[in-house]
């Protein structure tokens, strides 16, 4: 055996253990998840929703949604907004430069007039064209800005806000009417402590909408989505859930998330210059606070649902994965020296190391395994057979992840009511890994080129349009 | 390859994860056939055991004999059913669902969980005897005020605030300063809520406590519930020391919009803690005295921009002098003033809910 061949063989059992680990990686976290979720559940009981509803201790609450294009959708999802049920909030939407005629559906919808508001200059932010409040929605305020991204509006809309709580959602979802009341518990209970807190983001694509509203949970009929949604309970549900059990939840979604504003704007709100805003802020939140030894608890609340629409085509999948690779990379990159640092605690000794290992690393490893079986295979070092194995053993892996997922989904939820949904969730966690995940490394991997080009670009997201009936 | 991976223990590995999916599977089929029964069970007899339950709570005494003979799982629905209806109905209706919850034995079972040596099972216990009001239950959730459990004793606070009297209110007053946080935080809800009927309690307490977050929920309880009684004490306390103390009063004081507090709050926009010169400012616009004008006019020039939006919301509230004061601060040099007098001048009925 050459000392190449003695390389590759050791590279192959480095693979196949490396794939053994992150399929492990997500079964623990998906268990740990489970069992966080059923402690929370056991927690809140009958009253819970009403005595939060008059508790004076409830604080107010700025929802804040940045939109970009999104004259589809717009009108009604500000009316689904401004139906939350919630003691005291005011509906921050910034339009960022929108080309369409988001801002005019607004006005018009809404009944706007032109605001001499003044407001705290906290953040940095693209210059301000206008701020229109309406004359029907007292808790309405709609900011016309120049272009400047999405954590730029999100600033502004900060800049903006009178609450001491902000709820960063995209325009382009929907709200449970509950959502926010559900959300907000963490910070009732351990008001100073608790600075962040993030929801469930659930694929709305096959639901029954209308008004604003999902009145049925369907799943769609198209398989891109609906591998998607069984990609979302593992990474976004569980996953999420299971890292919060540590105080080392490093992602909040950008489309649906709680923060205290003081911590948020202390932090130095959100960063302009990454596509990866939303974990960019809870990282640098973290840092702070552990920094200087301040307690604070970083959440996760696994009832209070956001819908928002799954990507349907293959080209803005791509967009997506490849601008969630890059806010990955950039992230890591921008803290690396917290990673395997004490000083961290659990951030910088494990979830820091899980995410750089697991999230960034681990399409590299995955590709090169993929490339490597025919050139394993032509030296002789791999024999069909045992190729064949490797490749099942992989795949039921993580088809037992997925299942394990979906069936703890059930236990908790029950949000696809149907035995049918569950059988083309199955079929769904299946087929996932013939195509799907193979697209998904490549797309990951090349995110690290477009990384090293500099390339900031958030790639626009096609809506259909949700407020339909499906 | 050969040196490092090796046929066989992958072939296991693949049949052991083929059946642990097949297993997974299995359970998911199983656990929904499950609640399918279980389900539709529900959806059959929960009807019928409402209308029964309904009867029940109608008639003149309440009578739980029809309710008498139940299957096991028909007194679980019947106890559910009970425990919604309690959520929604008080008054009457209320208090007949409590005596035939008590008819039912379910109370008595209630106060045994109190006892259980499993935390949760105590809690909700706990929860449960609040949630239906069972006066007989007082004395043993006021010891529960004592659980080692911090959900226990949440439950236990939250429970007494729907069913205690005023003297067992007074057991909850102490713990707003309780060393947990959300035990604290429960208590002052439920005092918000009933704290009327204890109010010289609570004055004294937070004249009395040693504790400072006891004082501060105290004093922020006076403000919520708007206590008269409490006006003296709160005027005291906005010269306090504690900066914290000082916030807190201003903006009980605020809420409680006593005239004798105008000079306070006169004296306190000139406080060093913003947050106090922002509470005056927004108690100052309650009143509407052209006194303040000047002093006004001064925070308008604050270097923070609530005691400047509160100091303009003020003056706006004045009247003509106000009025006049804001227009004249339109030439102000500095660009912060201009802009706040701009927006109160302008907003006419856009008014936010302020925090």
């Amino acid at each position: 055996m050459t000392a190449l061949q003695t390389v590759l063989a050791w590279y192959s059992g480095f693979v196949l253990i490396f794939c053994f680990a992150i399929n492990s990686y997500y079964l623990v976290l998906t268990v740990a998840g489970f069992c966080r979720t059923l402690r929370v559940f056991k927690e809140v009981r009958r009253p819970d929703q009403r005595r939060l509803l008059r508790s004076p201790l409830t604080p107010p609450v700025s929802v804040l949604a940045p939109a970009f294009n999104e004259e589809a959708n717009v009108v009604e999802n500000v009316r689904s907004l401004l139906m939350l049920d919630y003691p005291l909030f005011e509906v921050i939407l910034v339009n960022d430069g929108s080309t369409d005629r988001t801002l005019g559906r607004l006005t018009d919808a809404f009944d706007l007039r032109r605001s001499a508001r003044s407001f705290e200059r906290s953040l940095r932010c693209k210059p301000i064209r206008g701020i229109y409040e309406s004359l029907s929605y007292p808790n309405l305020v709609v900011v016309d800005k120049a272009n400047g991204g999405k954590a730029d509006a999100l600033n502004a809309g900060l800049n903006l806000s009178l609450y001491p709580l902000f709820c960063a959602i995209d325009a382009d979802s929907i709200l449970e009417p509950d959502a926010l009341l559900r959300l907000v518990r963490p910070f009732v209970d351990a008001p100073g402590v608790t600075i962040a807190a993030g929801g469930v983001v659930r694929v709305a694509n096959g639901c029954d909408i209308h008004g604003g509203r999902v009145h049925a949970v369907r799943l769609p009929r198209r398989v891109l989505p609906l591998i998607q949604i069984v990609e979302y309970l593992r990474a976004f549900l569980f996953g999420r859930m299971g890292w919060s059990t540590g105080n080392s939840l490093l992602v909040i979604s950008g489309a649906f998330g709680l923060f205290e504003k003081k911590a948020a704007v202390l932090a130095g709100g959100y960063a302009t210059d990454s596509v990866g805003e939303d974990m960019e802020l809870v990282v640098r939140m973290h840092r702070y606070r552990r920094e200087r030894r301040q307690p604070y608890r970083i959440g996760f609340v696994p009832d209070p649902i956001c819908w928002t629409e799954a990507p349907e085509s293959l080209r803005v999948l791509r967009r997506q994965r490849t601008r969630w690779q890059r806010g990955l990379i950039d992230t890591l990159l921008r803290h690396r020296s917290m990673i395997g640092r004490r000083r961290y605690g659990t951030v910088g000794m494990v979830s820091l190391p899980g995410f750089l290992v697991f999230e960034m690393i681990s399409p590299l490893v995955e590709l090169t395994g993929y490339l490597l079986l025919p050139v394993l295979w032509a030296s002789g070092l791999l024999s069909p057979s045992l190729a064949g194995t490797f490749f099942v053993l992989a795949i039921l892996y993580m088809v037992l992840v997925s299942a394990l997922a979906i069936l703890l989904e059930d236990l908790a939820f029950r949000r696809y009511p149907r035995v049918k949904d569950l059988g083309l969730l199955l079929l769904a966690a299946v087929l996932e890994n013939f195509g799907f995940r193979q697209l998904t490394v490549w797309w990951r991997v090349r995110a690290f080129a477009e990384y090293l080009r500099g390339d900031l670009s958030w790639g626009a997201m096609e809506r259909r349009g949700m407020v339909r009936t499906a | 390859m050969a040196s490092v991976l090796a046929l066989e223990p992958l072939t296991n590995g693949v049949l052991g994860l083929a059946g642990a999916v097949g297993l997974l599977a299995a359970l998911l089929l199983i656990q929904r056939t499950l609640a399918f029964f279980g389900n539709s069970r529900a959806a059959r007899r929960e009807p019928i055991l409402t209308r029964v339950v309904y009867d029940a709570v109608q008639s003149s005494p309440v009578s739980a004999e029809p309710l008498a003979r139940l299957t096991r799982s028909d007194r679980k629905l019947v106890r559910s059913i009970l425990l919604g209806l309690a959520l929604d109905l008080r008054g009457d209706t209320g208090e007949a669902i409590s005596q035939l919850y008590v008819q039912l034995g379910f109370a008595q079972k209630d106060l045994a969980r109190l006892r259980s040596w499993w935390a949760p099972t105590r809690a909700n216990a706990a929860a449960d005897l609040g949630l239906i009001h069972i006066p007989d239950a007082t004395p043993m959730l006021l010891a529960a005020l004592e659980d080692s459990d911090v959900r226990v004793r949440q439950a236990a606070v939250w429970a007494i605030g729907q069913t205690g009297t005023p003297e067992t209110l007074r057991g909850v007053i102490r713990l707003l300063g309780d060393r947990n946080l959300v035990v604290a935080h429960r208590a002052q809800e439920v005092l918000a809520e009933r704290g009327r009927e204890v109010a010289e309690a609570i004055v004294a307490y937070a004249e009395t406590t040693a504790s400072r977050a006891g004082r501060l929920a105290a004093i922020a309880l006076i403000g919520w519930l708007r206590l008269t009684a409490g006006a003296s004490l709160l005027l005291d306390f906005t010269g306090h020391l504690d900066p914290e103390i000082r916030i807190k009063s201003v903006k009980a004081a605020a809420a409680i919009g006593d005239p004798n507090f105008l000079g306070a709050f006169h004296l306190r926009l000139e406080d060093v803690a913003w947050q106090v010169r922002c509470q005056a400012a927004k108690g100052l616009s309650l009143f509407g005295s052209s006194d303040s004008v000047p002093r006004l006019r001064k925070a308008l020039r604050d270097r923070h921009w609530w005691v400047r939006l509160y100091a303009a919301t003020a003056l706006a509230e004045v009247g003509p002098a106000g009025e006049e004061a804001l227009s004249a601060a339109l030439q102000d040099e500095d660009a912060a003033v201009r802009e706040m007098a701009r927006y109160l001048l302008e907003r006419g009925d856009l008014v936010p809910a302020l925090p």
